[in-house]
C-alpha cells in the first residue's frame, strides 16, 4: 500500500472497520512510514478532543423523561379506557373484532368461551364501576388478577380462586384530607421516582404542617433520585432558616453525590450567616471535586468575610 | 471456546431471550413489560439525543416521541431484527428529522454569539471553573468553536452515522441497519465526516 492509499484508510483503520487483509496492509505500511504515523497520531487527537465534547445526561433529566412518558402514556389510554368504561358493550365488541384478527383464527372456540368469560365478569364488574361521585371511572382493563388456586369438583364444575387489585382513581383539591396523606405516602414510594417527583413537587408548595416537612426532609436525605431531592429542597426554601432544616441541610451538603443538588444546598444556606454554614463550606471546599461547586463556595465564604480554607 | 468466553455467549443468549419473553409480554399489553423494557434502553437513547441534538429540551422530545412511537406500534414488531436496531431506527428517524429541521432554520440549538464568536453553551458551562489557566481555556474555547463548526459542516446522515459510531460504538454494519443503507454507505459517510472534521480543525490538531 503507499501512503495516499494509508491515509485514506486511516480513519476507518482508527474504527477498527477495515477487513483484516486491508488492516494488515495499513499496519505494515504503518510500521515503516514516520509520516503516515504522524497522520494516525493527528486522527488520535482529532478523536480525544472529539471525546472531551461527549455529554452525558444527568439523572434528574432521565427522571423528567420517564415521568412525561408515563403522563403521555396515560394521556393516550385514559380517552379509551374512559370510552370503553362509558360504553360497557364495547368490551364485547373489541373482544369479538380481536377473535376474528387473521393470525387467531385458530383460537376461535378458545375465543368463545373467553367471551363467556368475559360476560361472567364483566355481569360482576359493571355495576360496582361508579363507587363514588369523586372517582373516576374503572375499566376492565385496570383490574390484575392473579389465580390463587384451581378447584375441580365431582359435579363437572370448578372453584377457581383469584385476588384481585383493582386500580382507581381518586381526584380532589390539595387541601382535602385525604389526598394530602395520599400525596405523603406517595413521596415515599419505592418503586417510582416519577411519582415520587410529582407528590414531592405537590407538597413543597404546602409544606405547612411539621408532617410534610419531615416528608420532604427525609425526601433531601434519603432519596435515591436527584430529581425528588432538588423537588423537596425547592419545598424548603421557605424554611431556610429553621435549625432542624440547616443541620439536615448541611449533612445533605457534605454526603450528597449529585452536584446539581449540592449547589442547591448551597444557595438556600447561604440566605443566612452562621459559623456552622462556614465552617460546612470550608470543609466542602477541602474535599469537592466539582470545580463549578467548589467555586461557588468560594464566592459564598467571600461574600461571608471568611476565609476560604481551615487553619 | 474459553470457558469465559462461552459464560458470556450464554448470559448474551440469555438476556435476548429473556428481552424477547418481556417484549411478548408488552405485546400483549402488560405495562410492567413496558417500564422494563423502556429503562433497559431510555439511557442510551437520551445520550444519543443529547450528544447529536445538544439540547436537553431536544433530547426531553425525542426520547417522549421515541417511546410513545415504540408503545404504539410494538405490536408491528415481529422480531426479523433486534429491538435494539429496531428502536434505534425509530430513534435515529427522529434526530435526523430535528437535524433536518435545524439545517433549514440554520440554528444550533446550544449554540449563542458571543464577542469572541459563537460558543457551544453546553462546552462552556461543562468548563467553567474546571480550568483555571487561562491559556488552556482559551485553547479550549477554540477547539469547542471549530468542532462545532466542522459539526456544523456535515450532514445530518454524516453526523449520524458519525454520533453512532464514535460516541456510541455502534459497529458500521449495524448503523447501515438501522439507517436503511449499506455497511459500505455508512463506512462512506464516516470517511467523509472524519475528512471535513479535519480540514476545518487543520491546525488545531
Amino acid at each position: 500500500m503507499n501512503c495516499d492509499a494509508v491515509t485514506r484508510a486511516l480513519p476507518l483503520y482508527y474504527y477498527g472497520e477495515l477487513a483484516a487483509e486491508v488492516e494488515e496492509g495499513v499496519e505494515d505500511h504503518l510500521q515503516a512510514c514516520a509520516s503516515c504515523q504522524a497522520e494516525l497520531e493527528r486522527q488520535r487527537t482529532l478523536a480525544a478532543a472529539l471525546d472531551s465534547r461527549a455529554l452525558a445526561p444527568d439523572s434528574t433529566l432521565l427522571a423528567e423523561c420517564r415521568h412525561d412518558l408515563a403522563r403521555a402514556i396515560y394521556r393516550e389510554e385514559a380517552p379509551d379506557a374512559r370510552r370503553r368504561a362509558a360504553d360497557p358493550w364495547g368490551l364485547f365488541r373489541e373482544a369479538f373484532r380481536s377473535l376474528w384478527h387473521p393470525g387467531i383464527r385458530f383460537v376461535q372456540p378458545a375465543g368463545a368461551l373467553a367471551l363467556l368469560a368475559i360476560g361472567f365478569f364483566a355481569a360482576r364488574v359493571i355495576p360496582s364501576w361508579r363507587v363514588n361521585s369523586n372517582e373516576e371511572p374503572i375499566s376492565a382493563g385496570s383490574i390484575v388478577s392473579s389465580i390463587r388456586s384451581v378447584q375441580p369438583d365431582n359435579t363437572g364444575r370448578v372453584q377457581i380462586s383469584l385476588d384481585e387489585t383493582r386500580r382507581r382513581v381518586i381526584s380532589g383539591r390539595l387541601d382535602d384530607q385525604n389526598i394530602r396523606r395520599l400525596l405523603l405516602a406517595a413521596a415515599r414510594e419505592q418503586d417510582n421516582p416519577g411519582v415520587r417527583v410529582e407528590s414531592v413537587g405537590l407538597l413543597k408548595d404546602q409544606c405547612t404542617s411539621a408532617e410534610t416537612r419531615g416528608v420532604l426532609l427525609e425526601a433531601v436525605l434519603h432519596d435515591p433520585n436527584p430529581g425528588v431531592r432538588m423537588k423537596a429542597l425547592e419545598g424548603l426554601k421557605s424554611f431556610a432558616a429553621d435549625p432542624e432544616v440547616r443541620r439536615t441541610l448541611a449533612q445533605v451538603l457534605l454526603k450528597d453525590q449529585n452536584a446539581g443538588v449540592r449547589i442547591q444546598v448551597i444557595d438556600l444556606l447561604i440566605t443566612r450567616q452562621d459559623p456552622a454554614t462556614i465552617g460546612v463550606l470550608q470543609t466542602l471546599i477541602g474535599k469537592e471535586d466539582n470545580g463549578y461547586v467548589r467555586m461557588r463556595c468560594q464566592n459564598a465564604l467571600r461574600e461571608m468575610n471568611a476565609s476560604v480554607g481551615t487553619f | 471456546m474459553l470457558p469465559d468466553a462461552a459464560g458470556a455467549v450464554d448470559a448474551r443468549a440469555a438476556a435476548k431471550l429473556d428481552e424477547a419473553a418481556v417484549i411478548r409480554a408488552v405485546q400483549r399489553g402488560d405495562a410492567d413489560a413496558f417500564e422494563r423494557l423502556v429503562r433497559a434502553y431510555d439511557q442510551s437513547v437520551l445520550r444519543v439525543a443529547m450528544n447529536l441534538l445538544r439540547s436537553p429540551e431536544d433530547a426531553r422530545d425525542v426520547y417522549q416521541e421515541a417511546f410513545l412511537r415504540v408503545y404504539r406500534n410494538i405490536h408491528t414488531f415481529r422480531f426479523d431484527c433486534s429491538f435494539h436496531t429496531w428502536l434505534y431506527r425509530i430513534v435515529t428517524n427522529i434526530c435526523l428529522d430535528h437535524l433536518r429541521k435545524r439545517k433549514v432554520r440554520r440554528e444550533e440549538a446550544s449554540v449563542v454569539d458571543t464577542a469572541d464568536g459563537p460558543v457551544d453553551r453546553m462546552d462552556s458551562f461543562e468548563q467553567e471553573g474546571a480550568q483555571s489557566d487561562p491559556e488552556r481555556r482559551l485553547w479550549n474555547s477554540q477547539l469547542s468553536t471549530r468542532i462545532q463548526a466542522a459539526l456544523g459542516d456535515l450532514t445530518p446522515r454524516e453526523r449520524m452515522v458519525f454520533e453512532l459510531r464514535h460516541y456510541q460504538g455502534l459497529r458500521l454494519r449495524a448503523i447501515g441497519d438501522m439507517l436503511g443503507t449499506s455497511e459500505e454507505a455508512a463506512k462512506n459517510c464516516l470517511f467523509r465526516a472524519t475528512q471535513k472534521m479535519r480540514a476545518v480543525l487543520g491546525d488545531l490538531i
